[in-house]
């Protein structure tokens, strides 16, 4: 379990590193020890959980949060160009049935970029958003990607 | 043709990033603003990126590029809510029509 982490991530910083410097070669002896003190920091900060990410869920999630934030930016573009006559604000609230921490958080955050829609309040799993059209079916575009988050935590123990 | 979809991408960039811009100075209160500066930016900024990353050098300049919009898009997200929930507690009331 902890060595599984250790490898992803050790990996995942070397592509970092790699990235940061651009492909080149002559710095790799500070970007060993950059990798190995992030490495270290983020088993520390976030240490292995029981939730971990699915690949497939990933993916998935990936692609309808590209997709609809492509939409969310063109429609409000498009909106911005009308005017505020083309607004038709409101605030809705709704049950969340994500379980508390990342995953909800997540859900709020993703929800800012996600066509007409921005998180206002989350208490508890009372979640509130202001709405630029309340004619948009914002409520069925939130539960769409709930399922996805939770496809996309994994829970192992 | 590289250069041609380049160049595509970085107008788009610009537009969304106007419109985001139009958005922030006509819409009439924090909350709608926030939609668009959120929305409409970050999708500028994702046009401009692949835009200047299929400019570049290498592959790794190229992810370097592109490796910024996930930052930003963390950053405004919950940026977006924080302002939100903020002005949410602070009893500012949404324009309505």
């Amino acid at each position: 379990m902890i060595i599984r982490s250790l490898f992803l991530r050790g990996l995942l910083f070397v592509a970092l590193w790699w990235i940061l410097a651009e492909g080149r070669h002559d710095g790799w002896l500070l970007g060993g020890i950059a990798v190995a003190a992030a490495t270290w920091a983020s088993l520390k900060l976030l240490p292995p959980a029981r939730q971990s990410i699915r690949l497939a869920g990933l993916l998935a999630f990936l692609r309808f949060f590209l997709w609809n934030s492509l939409r969310g930016g063109m429609q409000v573009a498009g909106m911005a160009l009308r005017g505020r006559e083309a607004l038709q604000p409101a605030i809705i609230e709704l049950q969340v049935s994500l379980p508390p921490g990342s995953a909800r958080i997540l859900l709020v955050n993703a929800l800012g970029l996600m066509p007409g829609s921005l998180g206002v309040d989350l208490d508890g799993a009372n979640l509130r958003l202001h709405v630029l059209d309340a004619c948009q079916p914002i409520v069925a575009e939130t539960r769409a990607l709930e399922v996805l988050i939770t496809d996309l935590f994994e829970v192992t123990s | 043709m590289i250069e041609w979809l380049s160049m595509a991408l970085l107008l788009a960039g610009a537009f969304f990033f106007f419109a985001g811009t139009v958005g922030l100075l006509r819409f009439p209160d924090v909350y709608s603003r926030l939609h668009a500066l959120a929305k409409a930016d970050n999708l500028g900024l994702g046009c401009a990126l692949f835009g200047l990353a299929l400019q570049a050098e290498s592959l790794a300049a190229a992810l370097k590029l592109l490796l910024i919009w996930p930052l930003v898009m963390a950053a405004s997200a919950s940026i977006g809510f924080a302002i939100a929930h903020r002005a949410h507690r602070l009893g500012i009331a949404p324009w309505r029509k």
